[in-house]
């Protein structure tokens, strides 16, 4: 990162730079002004966004279509309640420091997608997008079944996570006179978080890997020509993805406190595949710009229910917010597919006037991958 | 031995009705190689159609609304936004249809709301009993269309133009399009065809023993994709073993729960899936796929 | 480099600005005082209570799995707050009530949890047992809002702000079994089915039935379903094929319809009994209709809308009115009387002068003989107990209002009244 900065020269790069540190300083400062609403809903976005990033890499990048992410977010969320949990709820727990739960549940989640890799290696397109539907019908069996590991239709608790000595929980820490609860703490975490697997996924993109995938996303039979090993990418890609998946699983589950196995159904893997392509598949900022939108737009609309025409409140008929919010990312993805192809990370690319400005939206025919 | 009869002869009627849906799919699917997500909301459109217009039409006229209907929102699905992006990576056009999807499934359940519509068939609650086994006039029904309509279906595929035509785009698109076939009205065809072919399954799917059309009939269309895929997505032979592979499984998982408590219960509507993910395991195309052949 | 090191001592002054300024107490999160006032008519109010008016909020789901029994519940309260406010409020105060529909989607339910939760003082419904225990720690210590959930689970007793109304699921079945032993000829050493649903509502269920088959000597044979099966005929089969003499099914309204329908025509000939959500008026309507009429009931912690008492005839004319052309279930009573629990309590925290959330839920507790007007009192003095064993058997009728007759008036069954869940 710093070697491309240096080397595209001082003038150009200022601006931007200083636009970046504004948009930092405002995320940082967030925390003291919101109330936990608002943090909670930020939270969820950002999880969803560390998601969509993993399942971007596969389907965006790479070109095989998943629809299981939401099992490898249960492995996450559940991996950490097991590794973590000290087993006195009557649920099988191990009682490890925290953090070391949430580094184990993410290597659970990709050992998960290790698993499932001799049908991830060799199928492609729409037929491993079905197979990975029975991801989810297990993980939901299992979830309700396996009341010892999961607690069953009730979920578990999520033991809090600490870190350097500070618990990310609701005990009370005065900063600034503006008491710091779990989503103040934890949202510097997922920003943490967030901002480590943005850099990672983009690493990955500009790379040797990044090319790789793209050749087979674009001519698999072209890019097994040229020595790129297929079976075994599309097998580490699928790990890699489910890994960002099991993170974002840990995130959500210290946001909401409990696990709840009615939450890693299809309906959340849909999801994962709108916010890829609202944001632009194949694009890293994208990625996280169709987390956010697609994660925020229902908590919006139903907050603001009562202020928005056509939308109405529950109870009075018409739409509810509920609904509308479907309508809308429904009607975004393929509104998206049709006029927009590149999705929202496209029309960022085409805002800045400067012609120099780098495209947040990495590309192999991209100079900028030569500096790794 | 009874209740096993009466376990199979079960699942064999309910994977006819999978086999109709699945068929759907593989028309789809092989004269656009587009797999469409948006199946469900089409087969919940047709059910839609028919179980409004029934009481005021009568159940016959209504069924062919019904079939219309469906036909109609399958073709303009094909001409207002599958048709925009023709070309692009098949991946791409799946997500499309999943955002088809959403948006019909929400007007349609938002227009369902609470209710629990009847369709008004002609069976009723009957129920035939052959010796020791019963079983209900509308699975008859339903094993009896949906053989005609697959094996309509097959003959069609071999000797209309039709469907020589969508044989051909399958193949290889710009030889049939250099050939003289109109991509455009095959693929419109086939997502007519597939419309229609949902709301019969719709149909089957709502009368007897199930209460009624709901909000949640759709999720009934997910079983016709581990039918669809294990069977092969580009095979019609394949729907129709699929759909009963699935039918008959899970069929007599449900039924004999009790017997599989180890698995947890309620295995039912997990057995398909692990047939599929046992079947995928063997042959990755399915078991009447078409194996690609690369050459370079 | 330079500008790198630039930004990054920007940034530094930047915060310590920001610090400074939220010290001076320009956040308006920064700490001040515990939120307590006295206002008008010298009642402490605390979170949801000005001198005008008593926020409460509404959890429901309205478009979701839960849309039909979350419609009737909302449109009941909103009713319930219309009444309360035109007879003058509560507390010299109009109550006004927010509700907020999560599609039985966790994230939106935790969201709009978090979203009222500074806003009201405490909730007339949040459906979805799986929220409830979601949020239940925070309210436990620190909210401390009173949560009436409208879910029958005994998983959810023991907190005292989140208050179950009416019997759970388990000793409903308790209840429904015993009216298959005393009444439908259900004896010692038959075989009794169970259809449940997976989950909290059908395993509670389940328990209630084993521990009540225990008692009588009758065994049960489960069948676990999940909420998307909606075609009995496997089920049947293999009750028919086990010999039961009675089937108990603790699932929704279109499972309970589909297994009667099957067993009726299929000749399973044996009495049906279902717990209060399975059953919706809709019912009578579909194929299913002749057979429910025939051999179905159903047990409810209540007397059904349709009921013959001067309440139930008020709300149903009132309801009526205000909603024309939607159905009469029981989700209204359950509205309904969760809204007067919560009404009454305020009444009394008002007499006590303590609008706060403490005072309201000291209110609630004082509550041991509260008649919503559906045929049973409830006691709400311990947190740890249903506040109330009772249940009434149902059996559904066309030409009653609301399609469900009472067959047995509210009754405690002897296995019921030692059960502990």
């Amino acid at each position: 990162m710093s070697e491309t900065l240096a080397r595209s020269g001082l003038r150009v790069r200022t601006p931007a730079v200083y636009g970046w540190a504004a948009a930092a300083l405002v995320l940082v400062a967030l925390p003291f002004y919101l109330d936990r609403f608002w943090l909670q809903a930020g939270l969820f976005a950002m999880a969803a966004a560390l998601g969509a990033l993993g399942i971007n890499l596969l389907t965006g990048a790479t070109g095989q279509l998943s629809m299981g992410h939401a099992f490898f977010l249960a492995v996450g969320a559940y991996g950490y309640c097991l590794f973590a949990g000290d087993g006195t709820d009557g649920l099988a727990g191990l009682g490890l420091p925290g953090w070391l739960a949430a580094v184990l549940a993410v290597a659970l989640a990709g050992l998960a997608g290790g698993v499932f890799s001799p049908i991830a290696g060799r199928l492609r397109g729409a037929y491993l997008g079905i197979a990975t539907l029975a991801l989810i019908f297990i993980g939901q069996h299992v979830l309700f079944n396996a009341h010892d590991l999961t607690g069953g239709y009730n979920g578990r608790a999520v033991p809090p996570l600490s870190l350097f000595g500070l618990t990310f929980d609701d005990t009370e820490l005065l900063v600034a006179q503006v008491p710091f609860g779990a989503v103040e703490k934890l949202w510097y975490l997922g920003l943490a978080l967030l901002l480590g697997g943005f850099l990672f996924a983009r690493g990955v993109l500009r790379g040797r890997p990044g090319r790789a995938m793209n050749a087979i996303r674009d001519h698999r039979i072209a890019a097994g020509v040229m020595g790129i090993p297929v079976a075994r990418y599309r097998a580490a890609v699928f790990v890699l993805s489910s890994m960002y998946a099991g993170l974002a699983g840990v995130l959500l589950a210290l946001v909401f406190q409990r696990t709840v196995p009615e939450y890693f159904g299809m309906a959340l893997s849909l999801e994962y595949l709108a916010m890829i392509v609202i944001g632009g598949l194949g694009s890293v900022a994208g990625a996280v710009a169709g987390g956010v939108f697609v994660s925020l737009l229902p908590q919006l609309l139903t907050r603001y229910s009562d202020a928005l025409p056509l939308v109405s409140a529950p109870g009075t008929g018409g739409i509810a917010p509920g609904e509308a919010s479907r309508y809308l990312y429904g009607a975004a993805v393929v509104a998206v597919v049709l006029f927009l192809p590149g999705g929202l990370a496209r029309l960022a690319v085409r805002k800045p006037k400067s012609p120099t400005t780098q495209s947040p939206t990495p590309t192999i025919t991209e100079p900028s991958g030569e500096t790794r | 031995m009874s209740t096993f009869a009466e376990f199979l002869i079960n699942g064999v009627s309910l994977g006819s009705i999978y086999a109709l849906i699945a068929l759907g799919f593989v028309v789809i699917f092989r004269a656009t190689e587009v797999v469409n997500f948006a199946h469900a909301s089409l087969l919940l459109a047709g059910g839609y159609v028919t179980a409004v217009l029934h009481d005021e039409i009568g159940f016959w006229p209504a069924l062919l609304a019904g079939i219309a209907g469906a036909a109609v929102v399958g073709a303009a699905v094909e001409f207002f936004v599958m048709r925009r992006h023709r070309g692009a990576d098949h991946s791409v056009l799946a997500i499309v249809t999943i955002g088809v999807d959403i948006l019909l499934a929400t007007e349609l359940t938002r227009r369902i709301g609470t209710d629990i519509l009847a369709l008004g068939d002609p069976w009723g609650d009957a129920v035939l009993t052959v010796g020791p086994v019963t079983i209900a006039q509308t699975r008859i029904a339903a094993l009896l269309v949906a053989g005609l309509l697959i094996t309509a279906f097959l003959l069609a595929f071999r000797y209309t133009s039709w469907g020589v035509a969508m044989r051909a785009a399958a193949e290889n698109q710009e030889t049939a399009a250099l050939m003289g076939i109109r991509l455009g009205r095959v693929s419109l065809g086939a997502w007519a065809v597939a419309g229609a072919l949902a709301a019969v399954a719709a149909l089957f799917l709502t009368v007897f023993p199930t209460p009624g059309l709901e909000r949640a009939t759709s999720l009934a269309a997910l079983k016709a994709f581990p039918a669809a895929i294990l069977g092969g997505l580009d095979s019609t032979t394949g729907a129709l073993v699929g759909g009963l592979l699935v039918g008959i499984t899970e069929s007599l998982a449900t039924g004999y729960q009790s017997d599989l408590a180890f698995l947890g219960r309620g295995i039912g509507d997990l057995a398909p899936y692990l047939v599929m993910v046992a079947v995928l395991l063997i042959r990755p195309a399915g078991l009447f796929g078409t194996k690609e052949l690369a050459r370079v | 480099m330079t500008h790198r090191r630039q930004a990054v001592r920007g940034l530094a002054a930047a915060l310590a600005a920001l610090v400074a300024l939220t010290a001076a107490g320009c956040s308006s999160k920064a700490k001040t005082g515990d939120g307590k006032q006295t206002g008008a008519g010298g009642v402490q109010t605390g979170e949801g209570v000005t001198d005008k008016t008593i926020t409460l909020g509404a959890l429901t789901d309205m478009t979701g799995v839960y849309a039909t029994l979350g419609k009737s519940v909302t449109q009941a309260q909103q009713l319930y707050v219309k009444q309360v406010n035109a007879a003058g409020g509560i507390c010299g105060r109009q109550l006004a009530l927010t509700v907020r529909d999560h599609g039985y989607d966790p994230q939106k339910a935790l969201a709009a949890y978090t979203e009222l939760e500074p806003k009201v003082v405490g909730y007339t419904q949040f459906i979805g047992s799986p929220f409830v225990a979601a949020v239940k720690p925070q309210v436990d210590t620190k909210d401390k809002g009173l949560v009436l959930p409208q879910a029958w689970s005994a998983s959810l007793l023991g907190s005292p702000y989140i208050r179950v109304l009416g019997a759970t699921y388990d000793v409903e079945t308790i209840n429904a079994v015993d009216f298959l032993l005393k009444e439908k000829g259900l004896k010692s050493g038959d075989k009794l089915g169970h259809v449940y649903f997976e989950g909290d509502y059908g395993e509670n269920a389940l328990k209630g039935s084993k521990y009540a088959a225990e008692k009588a000597g009758v065994t049960v044979v489960e069948q676990k379903i999940k909420p998307t099966d909606n075609d009995m005929s496997a089920q049947v089969s293999a009750l028919k094929q086990a010999g039961v003499k009675a089937v108990v099914i603790s699932a929704g309204p279109r499972q309970a319809a589909s297994l009667v329908g099957v067993a009726a025509a299929t000749g399973l000939k044996v009495p049906v009994v279902g717990n209060n959500s399975a059953f919706a008026p809709q019912l009578l309507g579909t194929q299913a209709g002749p057979a429910l009429e025939k051999m179905y009931w159903f047990a409810s912690p209540s007397l059904p809308i349709g009921a013959d008492t001067p309440t139930a005839k008020k709300l149903v004319a009132d309801y009526q009115a205000a909603y024309p052309g939607d159905s009469l279930d029981n989700g209204i009573v359950a509205g309904w009387t969760a809204a007067g629990v919560f009404g009454e309590a305020l009444k009394k925290a008002c007499a006590d002068k303590d609008l706060t959330r403490e005072g309201v839920d000291k209110a609630l507790l004082s509550l041991k003989a509260h008649d919503a007007g559906f045929g049973m009192t409830h006691d709400l003095g311990d947190p740890k107990a249903p506040s109330s064993r009772e249940s009434v058997i149902i059996q559904p009728d066309k030409s009653v209002p609301g399609g469900m007759r009472t067959v047995r008036q509210p009754f405690v069954a002897e296995a019921a009244k030692s059960y502990t869940p």
